[in-house]
């Protein structure tokens, strides 16, 4: 009991190592044994490996029963989940301590956590940030830029790993409530508002830039000159003004439900039937 | 396309839906995109550049592409993989490139689902280790025994397609004539706008709609490609962003 207490007062029964360790193996492996029963659940067991293998040393088992209640069931965003690392590895440090903590109190802190960080970080990563470095980072590359790729990989890993590591930290030192908080902040809101602005703009010029659509319709006049549509109307008004009525076009059809690969296949038609009668 | 070069390919497609190099999700936003993997794909096929071009292109389909709570509706990196590897071995043009590539993209997604399908049946393996107390042995559910899996399921069918695709491709491209390529082109440029679309559903809301046609009008009348557009927009969005703050203080209530 002396020893537990002197452990105790020290306040840490896990080695720095161990947080990072299980953390890289939940950056890395959360997805490695993805499946439709557990979905992330034995990616969440394996980041917690290192815990379990610190804490339940010489106690079979207390081993068993942090394995078995971290194969249940888990699903959420990849960076953000970090904080439920931290927060769980936390959790299993107090239980080792003493703390009255059952299978309940891990299970629901878990499922309570994975929908609000998913929910954030899912349009966060994949609606935000990587459509915004893309689309800033495509306009080179399409001009053969190869150190674009390179530097879009570089930007998103840096920020990624950075958000993860700092979640990690503010899960395991400072818990539920604060990373709650955080996800329901007006801090991110704002970013996301800002985000979206400077979205829609670069996405307006993506489709002037890169949507090609133009007519080869001619209406032939009177004294043998010909009228060619594209050319002498249309890109004197407005030059991208078909790309942009298309664009606006698929996104309206997307947005009454019709399904993208329905979208597609419209516009292979369109393409045929345009390409076949001289239209396009 | 030598026999070396297709099993690279294919072991780039294996790579991009595995957790390395970068790691989980960092895999999938990095060598999973098209315009990195068609960059790969062009080393591998000694033309760095037009793979980049090419892949990018592809890419051009996929930006606003959120896959959300494990559904994935489209495979984007058999489409950057395979569609630069083919556009570059055919000669074809980028636009027919990003026609022949989305079809790929729509089949890849059988992967995505077998995978998460066939994963099931190691789960009682993981519960048998839990029940043995054996973290040490958990690397052998989670990484060995998927990713195995992964493999076979992702290499062979690539390995395949790039070799026999690529040795053909170009027969095939010639036998099309003139109007199919025509065709496929015209089609590959009218594609990136079902991606923004996609993407316009995810951000083209409330009070940053009309920044969407200040981008477009300033880029088609001037010409401004996307690197300026996007420097000047990120100081208008701030100047924005600040002017709100002030507005909604004063106004607020």
């Amino acid at each position: 009991m002396d020893n537990k207490d002197k452990v105790q007062k020290e306040g840490t029964l896990l080695k720095k190592k161990d947080l990072r360790s299980a953390w890289l193996k939940w950056m890395y492996y959360f997805q490695s044994c993805y499946n439709y029963e557990r979905m992330q659940g034995i990616g969440f067991l394996h980041a917690m490996t290192p815990i379990i293998k610190r804490l339940y040393k010489d106690d079979p088992e207390g081993r068993k029963e942090a394995m078995k209640r971290h194969t249940q069931f888990f699903n959420t965003e990849n960076a953000l989940g970090s904080a439920v690392i931290g927060l769980t590895a936390a959790m299993e440090e107090q239980k080792k301590k003493g703390a009255d903590l059952d299978n309940n109190a891990f299970s629901s802190i878990k499922t309570g956590l994975m929908g609000p960080l998913a929910g954030v970080g899912d349009p966060l990563w994949q609606g935000v940030v990587i459509p915004l470095l893309l689309v800033f980072f495509l306009g080179l590359a399409i001009e053969g830029n190869v150190i674009a790729p390179i530097l879009y990989s570089a930007i998103f890993y840096v920020l990624y790993y950075g958000v993860g590591y700092w979640l990690l930290n503010l899960g395991y030192y400072k818990g539920s409530e604060t990373i709650l908080d955080l996800m329901e902040s007006g801090a991110i809101n704002k970013v996301i508002t800002g985000a979206g602005i400077l979205g829609n703009a670069v996405i307006g010029g993506l489709v002037a830039n890169y949507v090609s659509l133009s007519t080869a319709i001619q209406i032939k006049q009177a004294e043998g000159q010909v009228f060619v549509l594209q050319t002498e109307l249309f890109d004197k008004i407005m030059p991208g003004v078909l790309p942009l009525a298309l664009t606006l076009l698929c996104y309206w059809l997307l947005k009454k439900g019709v399904s993208s690969l329905k979208v597609i296949l419209v516009i292979v038609a369109v393409g045929i039937i345009g390409g076949l009668t001289g239209i396009l | 396309m030598t026999v070396l070069q297709a099993i690279l390919i294919a072991f780039v497609y294996y790579l991009a839906n595995s957790p390395w190099p970068f790691g989980g999700l960092g895999n999938y936003a990095i060598l999973y995109r098209p315009m990195v993997c068609g960059l790969v794909v062009g080393i591998i096929l000694g033309d760095p550049v037009q793979g980049t071009i090419i892949g990018a292109t592809i890419n051009l389909m996929y930006i606003g592409f959120i896959s959300a709570g494990g559904s994935m509706p489209a495979d984007m990196s058999l489409a950057g993989i395979l569609g630069t590897a083919l556009a570059i071995t055919g000669g074809i043009e980028t636009e027919a490139a990003l026609a022949i590539a989305v079809p790929l993209g729509l089949l890849g997604a059988i992967v995505w689902v077998g995978r998460l399908t066939l994963d099931t049946a190691f789960v009682p393996l993981a519960e048998k280790y839990a029940d043995e107390g054996k973290p040490e042995k958990v690397w052998i559910v989670n990484i060995l025994l998927p990713q195995l899996l992964l493999f076979v399921m992702t290499f062979i069918p690539c390995f395949l397609a790039a070799y026999f695709g690529g040795a053909y491709i170009q027969d095939a491209i010639n036998a099309l004539g003139g109007t199919v390529l025509r065709i496929l082109g015209i089609i590959g440029g009218m594609l990136p706008a079902v991606g923004i679309g996609m993407t316009l559903l995810a951000i083209f809301k409330g009070e940053a709609r009309i920044f969407f046609f200040l981008g477009f009008l300033l880029a088609t009348y001037f010409g401004i490609s996307i690197l300026p557009l996007s420097l000047i927009f990120l100081c208008i969005t701030v100047i924005y962003m600040q002017l709100k703050g002030k507005v909604g203080g004063s106004y607020s209530g």
